[in-house]
């Protein structure tokens, strides 16, 4: 290999690996008239595709486009794997994460977050049959859940002692849990409340734990230091909470008329600080 | 966050990549045991005079070969023991059924291909020493076994180190059924502990180490035993 083409595999290398960084993104996004928005399309009610318009739609689609109609930019939506969540982000990717995405300390150190956007609990759903009625008895028991969230962590601190074995997606554990290869599935409350509001008629044969393993503030995820980004978000968040459409937002997805059926709303839009 | 080396020598994390470590081996090495013999028994059947063998051989290939390898990960774990009656199936599900689906994909895939080295190999072999052997009175098989197969061998060795080295770096696909091979183990440190550049750098050089050793041992053994020109 000559010296030239050396040097130019080398500066090649040195543009992939090196990370976009712009001077500021509000700008960027308002000059391109587009923001990207990363979702998970996997995770009812949150994001997920609507079997009738193939479209990804949900509270966290819903809360995006409000933010991109305030910005006066169209809205695009890029499907993310939960583990590719925050790398992409990070990497400039997509401009914002709307995608089931909890908010905690750990994660304060690589990006920041908006005003809280859903607050749920993190709970485990198990077969009947079983006979496991309380988080515990899941020791030395097969644990199944999604991967790279924190579901996982949360499992391990409530149960050391639990297999827990991790899927790409929600669904895939969900149905590992229906199929009988694990005694438990984990997963954020309103998630597993839809999970078994689609079961139907095998509702009788699943029990969703009472215990929360964690309360977890969902937020929206910005790059680190994008403060003018921040404060836009945030403020469209305070807008949609004060006109009381945050709140229609919730019953719409949440609402004792989806699968979820949730009756009360016990949060309001209104902090971005998590207990450590 | 600075590189963080002592992670990766001592300590919880440390303790999870080598448990993925040792798991990926194992996998490894278990499918390479099943799938020699399998990829031998098709290439037989693929190069015997019986045309149903042959069909047969074909289709095992064939259909195998172009299937991704992801696809067949998935099934053997969420479709095909599904089909198992009860019993068994509660029995399996208790045990470790993702390393067993895992194994089970892996070795169909291998041997696919690995047949097809072997087959290509035995007809690199003139057909001249065949017939040969056949019309001084030696059987089909023993002729293969006898004549044909010792020739032969020189010539697909290589191909097969190739091969075993797709299966060690396949074994990594199997993080998607919930094997905690050292993929799994990687991205879990990286969603634990948010050390991602440790972890992937140290699922690299494992893999990286033991291609390199496959491939050292597969240059040593066309050094030692070439192939011989008729």
């Amino acid at each position: 290999m000559s010296r030239t083409r050396f040097i130019c595999i080398m500066i090649l290398f040195a543009t992939f690996f090196t990370p976009l960084t712009y001077a500021d993104q509000l700008a960027d996004i308002k000059k391109k008239g587009e923001i990207i928005v990363g979702v998970l399309g996997t995770d009812e009610p949150n994001s997920f595709i609507d079997p009738a318009t193939r479209k990804i739609v949900g509270y966290d689609v819903d809360l995006s486009e409000a933010i991109a109609k305030k910005l006066g930019v169209k809205l695009t939506l890029k499907q993310l794997s939960v583990a590719a969540r925050i790398p992409e982000l990070e990497q400039g990717r997509i401009d914002l994460l709307a995608a089931s995405l909890t908010h905690n300390k750990e994660r304060e150190a690589k990006i920041d977050f908006s005003l809280t956007t859903l607050v749920t609990g993190q709970r485990v759903m198990v077969r009947k049959d079983s006979g496991i009625t309380s988080v515990p008895q899941l020791a030395g028991k097969k644990v199944l859940t999604v991967k790279g969230g924190t579901q996982e962590p949360n499992i391990r601190k409530a149960v050391p002692t639990a297999d827990v074995i991790t899927f790409e997606t929600s669904l895939q554990a969900f149905i590992g849990l229906q199929q009988g290869k694990g005694m438990g599935y984990v997963n954020d409350e309103v998630s597993l409340f839809n999970n078994y509001g689609k079961l139907g008629d095998a509702q009788k044969d699943y029990i969703i734990l009472p215990q929360n393993l964690s309360i977890e503030p969902l937020a929206l995820g910005i790059r680190k230091g994008e403060a003018g980004l921040k404060k836009e978000v945030d403020d469209a968040l305070r807008v949609l909470e004060k006109s009381g459409e945050a709140e229609k937002l919730f019953f719409k997805w949440y609402g004792p008329n989806s699968k979820v059926k949730l009756d009360k709303r016990t949060f309001k839009i209104d902090s971005d600080k998590v207990d450590g | 966050m600075s590189f963080n080396l002592d992670l990766l020598l001592a300590g919880t994390y440390h303790d999870w990549l080598i448990q993925g470590l040792r798991l990926s081996l194992g996998m490894a090495g278990i499918t390479l045991l099943l799938a020699l013999p399998l990829a031998v028994m098709v290439a037989m059947f693929r190069l015997s005079p019986v045309r149903a063998l042959q069909w047969l051989g074909a289709m095992f290939v064939e259909s195998i070969r172009n299937v991704p390898l992801l696809a067949h990960m998935l099934f053997w774990y969420f479709g095909a023991p599904e089909l198992l009656p009860d019993g068994i199936k509660r029995w399996l599900y208790a045990g470790n059924i993702e390393v067993l689906s895992a194994i089970a994909a892996l070795t169909l895939y291998t041997a696919a291909y690995m047949a097809e080295d072997i087959r290509s190999g035995i007809r690199s072999i003139s057909n001249g020493q065949f017939e040969a052997g056949r019309s001084l009175g030696f059987s089909f098989l023993a002729t293969m076994r006898l004549i044909i197969l010792p020739q032969a061998l020189r010539v697909t060795i290589p191909p097969l180190v190739s091969q075993t080295l797709n299966l060690w770096k396949n074994t990594s696909i199997a993080t998607v059924i919930g094997v905690g091979e050292l993929m799994y183990q990687a991205a879990k440190v990286e969603s634990t502990a948010f050390r991602s550049a440790e972890a992937f750098a140290f699922a690299t050089i494992c893999y990286l180490s033991v291609s390199l050793i496959l491939t050292g041992l597969g240059l040593l053994y066309r050094h030692r035993f070439p192939v011989r020109t008729a």
